[in-house]
């Protein structure tokens, strides 16, 4: 299906509350950093794909035009994707279909959100059904817990149970962070400090949320013609695809299976060729703003059975020395800019199959998953990249 | 570490009209009226409330009006406890999915109707599965929260 | 080109204000489209969409919002923001990838909703600066518009002229939000918002949910015996502020060279048939005109003078009315498309030009002065 594309390279902020810089700096900052990674330079590009969660996040509309210079973006043909949470695979999935179909050979890919600058639980709550959901809806933690309820009810989760895996992922990912140059939340936290917090959204807990950064990520995406021509032989080649949305109203869809995830990992896992991820897979990077919610998918990708994951978590399988690491990067519950989480995920899988990962690298990992999710509760996308054409 | 430089600080606000359209007129003068409307597909036969003017998976007009039931069993909730600008209700409260008798379809609302300020006491209240029912408001004016909210049945 | 794509089908609804439900009326326009070809929800393969949050009631992330209007439940769909063109061109792309043999691209914008256009493009500019100073569209045209006339004389006539014609070309369009026969002393007369432009020369604030049906060669041949196929595409992003960009030398002539060169086309002014091309203000289209190579630069004027751009032209422009007659924001493009399909098809009715339509060029522009652009060559 259409040519081979490969991810060549990839910039990113120090992502974290970035008052010291204005917005297109940050944006900047990550698009410098790419081509000083990759060598190459701005005047090769054939076109740009931008994002960023809702536009209005940080009060400025069509935010190409704003970061038009610091994307150096100028005189270039751009596309600018949007699609909520998930923007960040969808701007990786753009880039891919660009260059796949043959009208392009380099393209830069650029995600952004400065979150301290707005107010994201009011701007995410603008996102629900204006005449009736809005009212009920508490931003995203409203949503995503009812998920997890739901999802622990249907299999009869024990509720003690699923509160400690919930809590050793967030112990694992805040320690992974610190490996993670780049991450934003940088604090070592014990079990019984997660199982103590605050509650914000029961059964959701202050440690159990991801927080608000400022971050921007560059990716540069190249047919399989440039990376001959540029005699690449360290490249993240896409290897699978999927997308996948429900309706707009919470509760017309079944969450505690999530169809939309689970579909956009078949369509990838068909693509890619994968019959048993666990196995195949070297490493993920699951979009996890909430603990709970990353155990779902691990489910609703096939990693094991529905309602096993808890179980599996407080084994080990899913940690950095497990059979399938998930989120070496200290993962969204970390570091999460919106616009730009999603294409993080997609360049930590990539890093880690071109085994430039540094400190969090997974030894030896060949095929790597990344996942973005959005809207209420509906959108799932995944890119799959290997080491290996 | 960075050393921070100024900042402004701004509000953007927007006015916006918003159509109601046929199927949410007739929804909210229900509600005024004490009634929750869904529609019925004739496709794939789902209730779906609020009333649809289609159905979104088998892609057909749902013209059958159906009058749901006010009871309905809890399929899942959040006790809210943080609070952004512009939320529209003060927290603490409960956000719910409920799946009125009959229909196929959560419905977002409300759980109330007792003290909400004692967190524990409240997870000893609400379970999933549990049997609600509407508690409408004395003063109706064919808006969401003409339900006060739902109560323990 | 690595392989054909054809539009199939179009569908629009009509531009002037509605107290329809955006909702409801999505599913409308997306139904109709499906129908014109037999294509069920179940076999369509992939959903583009163009919105922008901005222009979109209040309601962030626009496309959570009409995801299964689009017909979109369970399958994969993405979305564009600011310019519809954006969207056909992507849906171009996932179809020549071969991952999907149809495509959607539907662009929603119900104005009627939405403030005035240009509280919306206030919020473009940036928080410190241009902000501050109340730059938006209309005060960056009226700018570029008193440059042009100073830079080549261009007259305020032959500015008018543009909203003469396109007013009256929308007489025969259903669709249209504004349309009448209007004389050049009505134009020039009208309220003179924010000189040199009068009221008349600023395009209105419409409703427009356009929808255009993508399919692979051999798709279009089993649903269509009026396929119309994409040629070329080129769009081009200019630099943010306003001061640092020459506004009579933008960046049109970059995407137009772009598709040219994608769709084989060396001469534009003899090979193009008819043009929809993007005018929010009368003057542009006279400059768009030369930047799109249908005339030298400067001879916008006497190029409207000379009535090759009427409607019985030799090369009509904006024989729908184009965007003076209807602006549904961000649909905008993609309704030129629609507009272009329908006279290749010769399905446009009363607005359908005399001459014989091969090759066509649809146009879109958002932002600043023509701040970003996109062009589009089709052709029977």
């Amino acid at each position: 299906m259409g040519r081979p594309v490969a991810i060549i390279g990839v910039g990113q902020t120090n992502h974290g509350r970035r008052m010291d810089v204005c917005y297109p700096d940050l944006v900047r900052e990550a698009v410098v950093r790419l081509y000083e990674e990759t060598g190459l330079n701005p005047d090769d590009i054939d076109g740009v794909v931008s994002g960023t969660m809702p536009s209005m996040m940080e009060g400025v509309a069509l935010t190409h035009f704003y970061f038009a210079d610091a994307m150096k973006a100028a005189g270039k043909p751009i596309l600018k994707t949007e699609t909520c949470g998930s923007t960040g695979v969808s701007i990786a999935h753009t880039a891919y279909y660009w260059i796949s179909s043959g009208m392009a050979d380099l393209i830069l890919a650029v995600g952004h959100e400065k979150m301290n600058e707005g107010d994201s639980q009011a701007t995410m709550t603008t996102v629900a059904e204006p005449f009736y959901q809005r009212y009920f809806i508490a931003g995203a933690p409203g949503v995503f817990s009812m998920q997890s309820q739901m999802w622990s009810v249907r299999y009869g989760l024990e509720e003690e149970k699923v509160r400690d895996a919930a809590a050793f992922i967030s112990v694992t990912h805040h320690d992974s962070a610190f490996d993670n140059p780049y991450a934003h939340i940088k604090i070592r936290v014990s079990m019984e400090d997660v199982k103590t917090a605050r509650v914000i959204t029961y059964p959701v807990r202050l440690l159990d949320v991801c927080p608000n950064s400022d971050g921007a990520c560059a990716v540069l995406f190249a047919s399989d013609t440039m990376v001959k021509k540029l005699g690449l032989n360290k490249v993240a080649w896409v290897k699978g695809v999927g997308y996948r949305g429900e309706e707009y109203y919470f509760g017309d869809s079944d969450k505690a299976v999530w169809q939309s995830a689970v579909g956009a990992a078949q369509q990838a896992y068909n693509m890619a060729g994968i019959k048993d991820p666990r196995k195949e897979l070297d490493v993920a990077e699951v979009y996890n703003p909430f603990t709970f919610q990353e155990m779902m998918f691990y489910e609703c990708f096939g990693f094991c059975g529905l309602g096993e994951a808890p179980d599996l978590v407080l084994k080990g399988t899913f940690a950095r020395d497990g059979e399938l690491p998930c989120d070496p990067s200290g993962g969204t519950l970390c570091t999460n800019p919106i616009g730009a989480t999603g294409l993080i995920r997609t360049a930590e899988a990539a890093l880690q199959v071109m085994g430039k990962a540094g400190d969090h690298q997974i030894p030896g990992a060949k095929t790597a998953l990344s996942h973005a999710m959005g809207g209420v509760d509906q959108f799932n996308g995944i890119m799959i990249v290997g080491s290996e054409l | 570490m960075a050393k921070e430089f100024k900042t402004i600080k701004t509000e953007i606000r927007l006015p916006y009209e918003l159509a109601y359209g046929a199927t949410w007129t007739k929804f909210f003068e229900g509600m005024e009226n004490e009634i929750i409307y869904g529609t019925k597909c004739s496709k794939c036969g789902r209730v779906l409330v609020p009333a649809r003017s289609f159905c979104p998976r088998c892609f057909v007009n749902t013209d059958e009006w159906v009058e749901t039931a006010q009871e309905g069993t809890l399929t899942a909730w959040s006790y809210v406890n943080y609070s952004y600008f512009g939320q529209p209700i003060k927290p603490p409260f409960i956000g719910a999915l409920i799946r009125l008798d009959e229909t196929d379809v959560d419905f977002l609302h409300l759980i109330g109707g007792f003290d909400l300020s004692d967190f524990d006491l409240v997870r000893k209240t609400v379970k999933n599965g549990m049997r609600v029912k509407a508690v409408w408001s004395d003063e109706r004016k064919g808006h969401v929260l003409d339900i006060k909210y739902f109560e323990p049945a | 080109m690595p392989g054909k794509v054809a539009i199939v089908a179009v569908a629009q609804n009509a531009g002037a204000e509605s107290k329809d439900n955006f909702y409801d009326q999505a599913y409308v326009v997306t139904k109709e489209v499906l129908d014109k070809v037999g294509l069920t929800r179940e076999d369509l393969g992939t959903i583009v969409s163009a919105s922008s949050d901005i222009y979109h009631g209040g309601i962030s992330c626009a496309n959570s919002y009409y995801w299964e209007t689009t017909g979109a439940f369970l399958k994969n769909a993405s979305r564009q923001d600011g310019e519809s063109l954006f969207a056909f061109f992507y849906g171009v792309m996932r179809i020549l990838t071969g991952h999907y043999d149809t495509a959607l691209i539907i662009s929603l914008c119900k104005g009627s909703e939405n403030p005035e256009n240009d509280a919306c493009t206030l919020m473009y500019t940036d928080p410190f600066y241009t902000r501050g100073i109340g730059l938006q569209e209309t005060m960056a045209a009226a700018f570029q518009m008193r440059l042009y006339m100073e830079r080549y004389g261009i007259s305020e006539e032959q500015c008018a002229k543009v909203a003469v014609k396109n007013l009256q070309n929308a007489l025969g369009n259903p669709y249209a939000h504004k349309k009448g026969r209007y004389t050049i002393d009505d134009i020039l007369n009208s309220e003179r918002i924010i000189d040199p432009l009068t009221a008349m020369q600023v395009a209105p604030k419409s409703e427009g949910i356009v929808a255009v049906l993508l399919a692979s060669e051999e798709k279009a041949r089993e649903l269509t015996d009026k396929p119309v196929w994409f040629k070329g595409y080129g769009s081009s992003l200019d630099s943010f502020y306003l001061g640092d960009r020459d506004l009579l030398d933008g960046q049109l002539k970059n995407a137009a060279e772009r598709a040219y060169k994608m769709a084989g086309i060396s001469n534009p002014r003899k090979e193009i048939d008819l043009a929809e091309i993007t005018e929010p203000y009368a003057f542009q289209e006279l400059l768009w005109c030369e930047d799109l190579g249908f005339c030298d630069t400067g001879k916008g004027g006497e190029f409207i003078d000379s009535g090759v751009t009427q409607k019985d032209g030799d090369l009509p422009v904006n024989p729908s009315g184009g965007v003076l007659a209807n602006n549904p924001y961000v649909s905008r493009g993609l309704q030129r498309i629609v507009e272009a399909t329908l006279q290749l098809r010769g399905e446009a009715g009363e607005r359908q030009v005399n001459k014989e339509v091969k090759t066509a060029l649809a146009h879109g522009t958002h932002g600043f002065a023509g701040q970003c652009h996109a062009v589009a060559i089709i052709g029977s």
